[in-house]
């Protein structure tokens, strides 16, 4: 024997068939190189046996429903998980769910090497399924799962599905008519389906598939159609671990505690001045502006905070400071009110206002200092004492407010994308997620 | 190892065994199958031309099985009610045979193995678990079959079968076994599923339009 | 590919943080103003202010 040449012995070499329907005389070219068990003559629905060299005859349907086209025409070839692949089959299928009947479509593909695959494609979402080498497990009791290949899969839905519509080449005895009980069990992206038809039961695995990468492998014209509602193993967009997030979120929230702890132990909240003046009313008809005794800020640029009190009783006050650097002449400059009411009315007793007032002043660098304070009050104040408290290097827990915030934001809108999406995904299913609102008394889960 | 060389004892065409321990053979030209005895070869039947299958594999394919090559030196074709299958007998590079079936292009290899106490064929049903080598397998398919063709050396005697049963156990994993009822004496082979690129073939049949 | 994000986020939310606190960043609205003369402490009236003449009355409910 020598090494390359077929044998003598071996069988034809395979090419494509061209045969003729038997019923209708129309041209049928089968392209699975004998693996297609069924073949439709698409001229007269017939469905022929491709085993047979005279392709008997096994079904006529009628094509009731208006024809269907498929989106990918049979005959064309496309790049698949870096394969070739051609489309030799299509079928529509359906199946109904109180009182809604729901359609999709499947794809066969082939190739001489690798075998067969299929395409599903429902409202515009779409999988790629092979058939299962290794058993799937089940698991029943509570929820039923599936497991395979060490991944876990949820029951999603069970139901009937009929074939209403077949065209093309078929590894198996396809009819018009014949119904397969499915069951799904998904774990995103993939899905994990039984198949159960006159006492056989067949596994296969599905991987979600956007429609534009199918436009793209089979470089189809146009555009894919929109995928509508969330299918049940598609994967969520928010494909994030949600616990996960939370955690860090919380680790983030003791460190940011950390720093407030570390921060407040280091501020040297330093008082410099603790003065009390004197505002009288008769004084302010001439200058009341006054400058107070000067203080040292030591040390790097950091935060002075500047109290003001007044035992006001009804009346308010105004201070207009500044804190001037007596050496380089820089100067922050702004006002403060103090104001308190209270009284009685039919509700009780009322207050507004404060007595005290508190500002920070930031980055202030180390110097000379002084502040220029102006007063003002309510006309009907005569005088009164006030106290100015200035403290160097004191801690803003503003901050680290609003560092929670920024850091509790995104994970909240993160948590809450994720939450919908997958309630949109299990309301398609046998289990759908309870309603919110709901006072009915039975509740969203069925058996 | 050399090749043993003979010449075929109905046509005298030179039939060479690539396998010196290949107990039967078929005459390339003249379709004899002839099994090898200790001084020459004898016909004992006639094989009937192959139809037309799908298979890519061909006598003299290569291919690679975890690190040992491997070479197509024969094969048996078997039918069923739903189809068929090829069961290609291959030889390993360290002289061992081994068994490559090819059904729809899901393609898996197993190897002949001993195991004590294997069931009769009445015995068995499916969903019955039995345990070799520490695993676990389930039955899960009895296919009642035939043989319809063969070609190349096989490492036992085989024609004149009428249906035979086989029996597929599974296992949650890729490894699966196999029940062959073509002798008095059931005979377990133990095996995995491959995939197609794993097995790096070459020489593999050409497909018009691929 | 979110949890690296938000990582990152988080990291820089506290850095910046940090940073501000340390450099005494503060929440508090205040006008800066340059040279002013040093004559004002002796003439505090001298100062001219952003707030001068502001009035301002808050009465009771």
């Amino acid at each position: 024997m020598s090494a390359g040449a077929p044998p003598l012995s071996g069988p034809p070499k395979p090419q494509a068939k061209g045969l003729n329907c038997p019923k209708c005389g129309a041209a049928i070219t089968l392209h699975s190189f004998g693996q297609a068990v069924t073949v439709v003559c698409g001229s007269c629905h017939s469905i022929l046996d491709a085993k047979d060299p005279n392709l008997a005859i096994l079904q006529q349907f009628e094509a009731a429903i208006r024809e269907v086209k498929p989106l990918i025409p049979l005959g064309t070839r496309g790049k698949l998980r870096g394969t070739d692949y051609e489309v030799i089959g299509f079928q529509r299928r359906s199946t109904v769910v109180e009182g809604i009947t729901y359609y999709w479509h499947e794809y066969v593909l082939f190739n001489p090497y690798k075998g067969i695959r299929y395409l599903s494609e429902y409202n515009g979402h779409w999988n790629d399924i092979s058939i299962c080498k290794t058993l799937p497990t089940t698991e029943f009791g509570g929820a039923a799962i599936a497991n395979y290949l060490g991944e876990t899969y949820k029951h999603f839905q069970s139901a009937d599905a009929n074939t209403d519509f077949v065209l093309g080449e078929f590894p198996w005895q396809v009819r018009v008519g014949e119904q397969a009980a499915v069951t799904d069990y998904v774990h995103p992206p993939r899905v994990l389906s039984s198949e159960k038809l006159d006492k056989e039961v067949t596994w296969s695995i599905g991987e979600y598939m956007y429609g534009r990468e199918i436009w793209e492998a089979f470089k189809l014209p146009g555009d894919p159609p929109e995928a509508t509602g969330v299918y049940e193993n598609q994967p969520s967009p928010v494909t994030i671990n949600v616990t996960g997030i939370w955690l860090a979120f919380a680790a983030f929230t003791v460190f940011l505690l950390a720093l407030m702890a570390g921060f407040d132990m280091r501020a040297k909240k330093e008082p410099v001045l603790h003065q009390t003046y004197q505002y009288n009313r008769a004084d302010s008809k001439g200058e009341s502006s006054f400058v107070t005794d000067v203080f040292e800020l030591t040390g790097h640029p950091s935060t002075v905070e500047v109290k003001t009190f007044a035992p006001l009783s009804n009346h308010w006050m105004y201070l207009n400071y500044a804190l001037i650097n007596q050496d380089t002449g820089q100067a922050w400059d702004f006002g403060r009110e103090v104001s308190y009411y209270s009284g009685y009315d039919s509700d009780g007793s009322w207050t507004e206002g404060k007595q005290n007032d508190a500002v920070v002043i930031p980055s202030v660098p180390a110097g000379h200092y002084y502040l220029r304070v102006e007063p003002e009050a309510d006309p009907s104040l005569p005088n009164i004492s006030y106290t100015v408290d200035v403290t160097h290097d004191v801690p803003v827990f503003g901050i680290y407010g609003i560092a929670f915030l920024a850091l509790l934001v995104p994970v909240v809108i993160i948590s809450f994308r994720a939450y919908t999406f997958e309630r949109s995904r299990w309301s398609e299913s046998d289990h759908p997620p309870m309603e919110l609102s709901s006072f009915s008394t039975s509740s969203g889960d069925d058996e | 190892m050399t090749q043993p060389v003979a010449n075929c004892p109905n046509c005298g065409a030179k039939i060479v065994f690539r396998w010196s321990s290949s107990v039967q053979t078929v005459c390339e030209f003249c379709k004899s199958i002839l099994v090898r005895t200790d001084v020459d070869l004898k016909k004992v039947g006639q094989v009937a031309d192959l139809p037309p299958d799908s298979s890519p594999i061909q006598i003299n394919s290569e291919g690679k099985y975890g690190n040992k090559a491997f070479v197509v030196v024969g094969r048996i074709l078997y039918e069923y009610d739903q189809g068929g299958w090829n069961e290609w007998h291959v030889m390993m590079n360290d002289g061992t045979s081994a068994w490559l079936s090819d059904a729809q292009s899901e393609y898996a290899l197993s190897l002949a193995s001993k195991a004590p106490n294997l069931p009769a064929a009445a015995q068995v049903h499916v969903g019955q678990q039995f345990t070799w080598s520490n695993q676990r397998y389930t039955v899960s398919v009895i296919t009642p079959a035939h043989y319809r063709g063969m070609e190349g050396e096989l490492p036992f005697q085989y024609w004149d079968k009428t249906d035979v049963t086989f029996v597929d156990l599974r296992t949650e994993s890729r490894k699966f076994a196999t029940l062959d009822y073509s002798d008095p004496e059931p005979a377990l082979y133990l095996g995995e599923f491959v995939e197609f690129d794993d097995l790096k073939l070459k020489n593999l049949r050409s497909f018009e339009g691929w | 590919m979110f949890r690296k994000f938000y990582l990152l986020y988080g990291f820089l939310t506290l850095g910046t943080a940090a940073f501000g606190q340390y450099h005494g960043w503060s929440l508090d609205t205040v006008n800066q103003l340059k040279n002013v003369p040093k004559s004002v402490r002796d003439n505090p009236g001298s100062y001219r202010s952003v707030y001068s003449g502001y009035h301002h009355y808050t009465g009771g409910k």
